[in-house]
């Protein structure tokens, strides 16, 4: 492991919003907010916009620094590097209470930092990051939990923090939508080089974008869904998929020593559990990674029992599992998985 | 943060632009009209490109600065500016899903086409089938 180099591991904020959304406006609630306002947002965190498209359902944007997901009344902000994406919270709340919307609820979560110490305020730790949190939102987000979900790697475990104003038996327990959060570490090393742009090629963002998704076969992962993509220089990749309401996202660190890949989207408990295993197989396949953890959040039992066995054909065994129940976000299940060969 | 937003973006003419001042970008907001400019252009050898966006869609406003500012560095090329809700037809004609959508025809016929707010790429493409 080097001493030193990019974070990987992305920091996850997802706001939810309530108010009186007007219906001339055709429902847009914060799909209206000005290019401006999310600027200022953007530049409190510390990353810029380098791609972006949009659907009926959202507006998806690949960032410097990982993703921004905007549909009408929920904002999806992932972060990787040194970005202090919790600065996003102040002024997001301000935007949304001049289009007549509130925070509902609050979701934060991350892995363990490959370099910790690199974190600035308020990621200096998981406790400050809470108290931040806790700080910058109204009290009356009374309903709050903050946990660290463990696995047998001291390297790898789930920081989960989630606050709402919705009482217990308010919890939208019909909502059908779950996510999924994979991170996967140690990629392969032939398989990481594909994310290095060739010397002497001259081929920037989007178009050495497109060229990595299609030799790696990312888009193939879900043939039916659009995908914006984005090559960093000299390395690392970036893409957001909408397919309707749903997105995927992948980001890659491809360098040797603190190589890491993600891989996020949304299931539907309408969906056929398999899909998403599915899914989740080939999505790991682009890295074929010595270590990766799952966490799902509002999934079925089905749903992550399948994912337990999921790997197995990829060499990879479940080593731990972690559940536990949280405000407004349902069961979040948190499960690592390493090379089978080692004990 | 945001200058470096702003250079990716903007062009280098767009120092106070107002977009829908360049006569090379024309934003068509009727059927009828939008056909007679169409079938005008297909007489001739010159390299369409039509953005379909929505008022609905925040990346299509991330676009605009870099999009006026081709305008204006090719202007041997029609640049139309089309809302798929206003003209849903021909958005679902061209098969405009996704926004912003920049469709390139030359006579009338699609050559290629860029989907997302993909500034390198459209500008790319353009520079490639703008002569000949």
């Amino acid at each position: 492991m080097a001493v030193s180099g990019f974070e990987g591991f992305e920091k996850r904020l997802e706001l939810h919003f309530f108010g009186d959304i007007d219906e001339d406006d055709n429902m847009l609630g914060l799909r209206l907010l000005e290019f401006e306002s999310l600027e200022q947002v953007l530049f409190a965190v510390q990353c810029t916009v380098v791609s972006a498209v949009g659907n009926p359902f959202f507006d998806a944007y690949v960032l410097s620094e990982s993703s921004l997901f905007v549909y009408p009344t929920k904002i999806i902000i992932k972060t990787c590097g040194t970005t202090q994406l919790l600065k996003s919270i102040p002024p997001l709340i301000h935007f949304a209470n001049n289009l007549g919307l509130h925070l509902q609820t609050c979701r934060y979560t991350r892995g363990n930092f490959i370099f910790p110490k690199a974190q600035p305020f308020p990621h200096t730790s998981f406790k400050e990051e809470v108290i931040y949190i806790e700080q910058n939102i109204p009290i009356n987000i009374c309903y709050r939990k903050a946990s660290v979900m463990p696995s047998k790697l001291p390297a790898h475990s789930w920081h989960v923090f989630t606050a709402t104003c919705l009482p217990p038996l308010e919890f939208p327990h019909d909502d059908a939508a779950f996510t999924v959060e994979v991170c996967m570490t140690e990629l392969n090393r032939h398989l990481a080089r594909q994310f290095f742009m060739k010397s002497g090629d001259g081929k920037t963002g989007d178009i050495g974008g497109k060229e990595m998704t299609e030799l790696t076969g990312i888009d193939t992962i879900n043939p039916g869904a659009f995908i914006c993509d984005f090559a960093f220089d000299p390395c690392g990749y970036s893409m957001n998929g909408i397919d309707g309401d749903r997105y995927s996202t992948i980001h890659v660190t491809p360098e040797d020593g603190f190589s890491y890949a993600s891989f996020e989207c949304i299931g539907s408990v309408y969906d056929d559990p398999d899909d998403i295993v599915v899914t989740l197989k080939k999505a790991v396949q682009v890295f074929m990674p010595e270590t990766v953890s799952v966490s799902t959040t509002g999934c079925s039992r089905e749903v992550w029992t399948k994912v337990a066995h999921a790997f197995e054909p990829l060499g990879l065994k479940c080593r731990s599992f972690a559940m536990d129940e949280f405000p407004a976000a349902g069961t979040i299940v948190f499960q690592t998985f390493t090379a089978a060969r080692r004990k | 943060m945001g200058s470096v937003l702003a250079s990716f973006f903007n062009g280098p003419n767009s120092a106070e632009e107002d977009s829908s001042s360049s006569s090379l970008l024309q934003t068509f907001h009727s059927a009828p009209r939008w056909q007679l400019h169409f079938d005008s252009v297909k007489e001739t050898s010159k390299l369409m490109v039509i953005d379909f966006s929505a008022s609905w869609c925040g990346p299509c406003k991330l676009m605009e600065p870099a999009l006026s500012a081709m305008a204006d560095k090719f202007s041997d090329v029609e640049f139309a500016k089309l809302d798929v809700d206003q003209l849903p037809d021909v958005a679902q004609e061209f098969g405009a899903q996704a926004m912003p959508t920049f469709v390139l025809l030359k006579k009338g016929k699609e050559v290629d086409r860029v989907v997302g707010a993909k500034k390198d790429e459209l500008e790319k493409k353009i520079d490639k089938y703008r002569c000949c």
